[in-house]
């Protein structure tokens, strides 16, 4: 198929496009329309979906545009929740790593010197019997027991478990 | 935008862009909902003002875009792929009186070109940008589209002058 529009066809264009076709062109131009097919196929395909545009107009009923304002802010602002919320959920797990490393140095300090605390963990049964004189010869007081060990690993669970929760809550 | 100017702009352009969308998709159902979906994504857009022109055709590439996403849904790639006769079930439902078959024959890119060319009166320019097309390829595309469906919008027109 041979791309050669017809020279005339912007003149014809304007006309369909004003309104101004057929009546107020000049004679000359309709006999050239009638022998061009170029523009014999706009002026067709032009008035034909003119007219089938301005029917289909017609017929549709559109919304209340208050409706879609509505939907369009709630999204907005979902959106910029979501983008303000980011960092916050980055600063989380952030606070879970430094958690879970504080965790496993805690493990790993306590390993290495020999885990003092299971030995007050295995005699802690006999505390049944606690009296005051077991009291004081309990490892608790003990200095070979490492008390301030258990301290930091009592609130690095206590941080950690608040953090999954406030995930946990977030999430729902 | 506020709501006031809103109102003015959905007043003026949500029916030419849903005999658009009607007009391409052949499916005023889906008309519907994507235009619904244009005007919030028009929104939602950080758009400055540019006056009338430029938004309105700033939402016909927001709806161009989401219709092409939905021909794109099942499994195809390229809307140029699209079978026509997953359109043929749903182009007799209406809206084709007067374009008739010969509007249901022409592939999905013919029916927005056309559509946008001659019911909406854009440049090729303007085509373009809405379709995210090169303005070479417009020419070209929609020289043949027109050909194409003035013979058939001849044919239509002798076969019913011959039917009684």
């Amino acid at each position: 198929m041979m791309l050669n529009p017809c020279s005339r066809e912007k003149e014809v264009a304007d006309l369909l496009r004003s309104g101004q076709w057929p009546a107020a062109c000049a004679p000359e131009l309709r006999t050239h329309v009638s022998a061009c097919r170029s523009c014999g196929d706009l002026v067709l395909v032009t008035e034909t979906f003119l007219r089938a545009r301005s029917e289909s107009a017609g017929t549709v009923r559109i919304g209340s545009p208050s409706a879609l304002w509505w939907r369009a802010q709630l999204r907005r602002r979902n959106a910029a929740v979501e983008r303000i919320g980011r960092p916050i959920f980055g600063a989380q797990i952030f606070a879970l790593v430094v958690n879970l490393f504080i965790v496993v140095a805690f493990l790993a300090y306590q390993a290495r010197h020999g885990m003092a605390w299971l030995n007050w963990l295995e005699q802690l049964p006999q505390a049944y019997s606690l009296h005051l004189e077991n009291l004081s010869q309990s490892p608790l007081l003990n200095p070979g027991w490492n008390l301030m060990a258990l301290i930091p690993a009592a609130a690095s669970l206590a941080l950690l478990g608040g953090v999954a929760i406030y995930l946990a809550s977030e999430k729902q | 935008m506020d709501s006031d100017a809103f109102a003015g702009f959905y007043e003026r352009s949500a029916r030419p862009l849903w005999a658009y969308l009607a007009r391409a998709s052949a499916d005023p159902a889906l008309a519907d909902d994507l235009m619904q979906e244009s005007f919030v994504r028009f929104l939602c857009a950080s758009l400055h003002e540019e006056g009338e022109v430029a938004s309105r055709r700033y939402l016909f590439r927001i709806a161009t875009n989401l219709l092409c996403d939905h021909w794109r849904r099942p499994r195809q790639t390229s809307i140029e792929e699209i079978p026509e006769e997953l359109f043929a079930s749903s182009a007799d439902s209406g809206q084709t009186d007067l374009l008739g078959p010969a509007f249901a024959a022409m592939r999905p890119r013919e029916r927005q070109l056309l559509w946008l060319a001659h019911a909406e009166g854009y440049t090729h320019r303007e085509i373009a940008q809405i379709t995210g097309l090169a303005s070479a390829s417009i020419r070209i595309l929609l020289f043949r589209a027109r050909r194409r469906i003035a013979s058939l919008l001849r044919e239509q027109s002798l076969t019913s002058r011959r039917q009684p």
